[in-house]
């Protein structure tokens, strides 16, 4: 069923408008942000000095960078898979025939609709270290006043919890279109065999979805590494003590704070490189066990 | 690239059109012919961006032929983030509100026209100005921005709860003061989360070292002309405060409310605590937060070790004139800044905020009105301002990679609330980390 382009110029000129788009605002840019990485560049930008590798010498000589990098880790290890399989199991639910599914399908799906500047904000009335639902609710129930946002690693958890929630309407969007179509023929006949709800899943629904799952792990991992910033920012700047400064934080630390522009560049092809690297090893590994129909 | 030849055509035009145009030169000021269009971006949020269109509009009317769009452009983070982006685009805005911590990289960054150079056109009477606010922003004998907006911090307390508690009806003075209040507070059968609290922020740190009249940094606090090398935070007052400040957590005398402006201001509004340090631009939230209770608020200096010489330094934020304009929209943009700085501008700005006026002519204005009478707290916010004696250390410090210091500094006090650092480890490392941070900052402002 392929056909082919009969002249030489015309595949080039269609791809010509794409090509454009990713030079200019993809590869241009980050061909700069490298550029830059290697200069110690004024706050404003009116000197720039080569310095060679000396910014990424300095970083990963820093401990709290490293520290950093350690915290985004485990940041993104957890928001991804608490996130999946939430989400998954959710959408299960979400796919059986329900009183009231649309109005459920919609609630379920709303957080993804907030920025993360007001889910941050949501969570900071809840877990506001002053007068806080949460801190009420725990007091009343377990007679104690626990530090959700002002101890480290309370903070973490709390910031976990924000970006997978936040994120939680986006899979589950994704998985409900995956489920809805499998087909209905398979698990039918698995049933007859004798096969019970748990199995059914396992072997039938789970492997069908691998193709969403492995979109959604590498959407969930991008998402993890790059935009939650503006739940950091709102509830915790990155405190107590770096406890919750992930590397995306940092990063906007170093250049809209503390305007040192060559470590900022530094950081952010060393972010990009590691999300690359990362997304590379999913498609070698997990992606070689999607089955797609 | 771009902006280098849009600069070299903005100097060919700052060089031959006010030769055609106005002919004028020398020390005469350039004429304002038709009308001039002023941009101005500012970092004052809810009611007070009306408060200063309200200024800007009398300004106008007085001024006809200048024109002034007036804009809110975030905090003042915001707002230099904004302007520097601006002016790579070639587009800054005339004026714009930046924090005071931001004077010596502004100085230094290319992009602003001190006032100094603007004043050959029109005096300005710095002597009019209360000397803490007009020194902060001289650097080396030049005025470089306009003072709007300055505060000092305050200490405020319920008078309710002290009356409860069987305390006498003044906030207390002194470190061992404010521990022996706490201590009563916690004893007396209030339902206080902790006594005391403030904001994690830095502020508050270097505040207390001018009050103990002792250096944050090193070169006369940078306020000689040669850039700072070296954190003094580190020695015996940094010391001091940093124990007493993470000591009174550690007893539960201090809560803990994190960073940010807004949980501390609700932990005293709601009763949680019983005394705050704030802002003095916080007096009528406060007072007003308290009243909804039913309750009385009382103010005092904020408390010292005994013995301590120095006094507060003001904080708050200046109007900047930037760079790269024609000289007719430079001097309308000077004209305005003046005018917002003159005593019925900032009376109105006082009254609505509760900033310092930045004039003394401006508080004996209030005085014959009668204001201090009905508003005490405001007579103790600036008395406490004019006893300041002034040295270099109760100046503040002028550090170019400001904002990064106020970050390790307050993550380090966070290292000691979580008991992984004593104060001496925490202050020295971020000591250690700002003089590195200086160092390359002074490399490349040479």
């Amino acid at each position: 069923m392929q056909s082919y382009f009969k002249g030489k110029w015309l595949p080039y000129l269609l791809l010509l408008p794409t090509y454009v788009i990713l030079i200019a605002f993809l590869f241009y840019p980050a061909f700069e942000t490298f550029r830059l990485s290697l200069y110690k560049v004024h706050p404003f930008g009116i000197r720039k000095i080569f310095a060679g590798f000396y910014n990424f010498r300095k970083l990963f000589g820093s401990a709290d960078y490293l520290h950093s990098f350690w915290i985004s880790f485990l940041f993104s290890l957890s928001v991804v898979v608490i996130g999946l399989f939430l989400s998954m199991m959710i959408a299960v639910l979400l796919n059986q025939k329900l009183k009231g599914q649309k109005i459920y399908r919609s609630l379920l799906i709303w957080p993804y609709a907030l920025s993360p500047a007001i889910a941050g904000a949501l969570f900071r009335f809840l877990f506001n270290p002053v007068n806080g639902y949460m801190l009420y609710l725990s007091e009343v129930i377990l007679g104690v006043e626990p530090e959700w946002l002002t101890s480290g690693s309370l903070a973490i958890v709390i910031i976990t919890m924000a970006a997978t929630w936040k994120n939680l309407g986006y899979n589950i969007i994704f998985y409900l279109t995956g489920l809805q179509n499998v087909q209905r023929e398979s698990l039918e006949a698995a049933s007859i065999d004798g096969a019970g709800p748990v199995r059914r899943f396992w072997i039938i629904t789970f492997p069908l979805l691998s193709p969403t799952t492995f979109f959604l792990l590498i959407m969930n991992l991008i998402y993890s590494y790059f935009s939650s910033f503006g739940l950091i920012d709102v509830l915790t700047e990155g405190g107590p003590a770096n406890a919750t400064n992930i590397l995306i934080y940092q990063l906007y630390q170093d250049f809209f704070v503390n305007h040192k522009i060559g470590y900022a560049a530094a950081e952010s092809f060393i972010l990009f490189t590691l999300v690359v690297g990362l997304t590379l090893i999913q498609f070698r590994t997990t992606g070689r066990k999607v089955h797609y129909q | 690239m771009r902006h280098r030849v849009f600069r070299f055509g903005l100097i060919l035009l700052i060089l031959f059109l006010p030769s055609v145009i106005f002919a004028a030169g020398g020390q005469e000021a350039p004429e304002i012919t038709g009308t001039v269009s002023v941009e101005m971006w500012h970092a004052m949020s809810g009611e007070r961006i009306q408060l200063i269109e309200g200024i800007v509009e009398s300004f106008m009317k007085q001024n006809p032929n200048i024109n002034v769009v007036v804009q809110y452009t975030g905090s003042y983070n915001d707002t230099l983030n904004k302007t520097t982006a601006a002016f790579r685009a070639g587009n800054p805005p005339h004026v714009f509100h930046l924090y005071e911590i931001g004077t010596l990289g502004m100085a230094n960054s290319g992009m602003v026209t001190p006032i100094g150079d603007l004043t050959r056109w029109e005096e300005i009477d710095w002597d009019a100005f209360f000397s803490p606010v007009s020194n902060y922003y001289t650097i080396s004998g030049k005025h470089y921005s306009m003072p709007f907006n300055s505060s000092t911090p305050l200490l405020y307390y319920n008078k309710s709860f002290f009356k409860q508690a069987g305390l006498p009806d003044k906030a207390p003075a002194t470190f061992d003061a404010v521990i022996e209040v706490g201590k009563k507070l916690k004893g007396s059968g209030l339902d206080l989360k902790a006594p005391i609290t403030w904001n994690l922020n830095c502020w508050y740190f270097e505040q207390f070292h001018c009050i103990m009249d002792a250096p944050l940094v090193n070169n006369d606090n940078g306020r000689t002309g040669t850039f700072p090398t070296k954190a003094l935070f580190n020695q015996e007052a940094g010391q001091t405060i940093a124990e007493w400040w993470t000591g009174m957590e550690r007893d539960g005398i201090f809560l803990d409310v994190g960073p940010g402006w807004s949980n501390h201001r609700a932990a005293f509004g709601s009763g949680e605590v019983a005394m705050v340090m704030s802002s003095t631009s916080d007096v009528n939230k406060l007072t007003n937060l308290l009243d909804e209770k039913g309750w009385e608020m009382g103010t005092g200096f904020m408390p010292r070790p005994v013995g301590a010489k120095g006094g507060v330094t003001i904080g708050g934020g200046t109007l900047w004139i930037s760079s790269g304009h024609p000289d007719a929209e430079l001097y309308a943009a000077l004209k305005l800044v003046k005018y917002i700085s003159e005593d019925d501008a900032q009376k109105k700005w006082h009254k609505g905020t509760g900033y310092f006026p930045v004039r003394k002519t401006a508080m004996k204005a209030l005085e014959k009105e009668g204001w201090f009478r009905e508003n005490p707290n405001f007579l103790v916010a600036f008395n406490q301002l004019l006893e300041s004696p002034y040295t270099y250390n109760t100046a503040g410090a002028l550090i170019g990679v400001f904002p990064e210091l106020r970050k390790l500094v307050e993550t380090g006090i966070q290292r000691v609330y979580a008991g992984e650092k004593t104060v001496k480890e925490t202050l020295d490392e971020a000591g250690a980390k700002s003089d590195e941070a200086m160092k390359e900052w002074n490399e490349l402002n040479q």
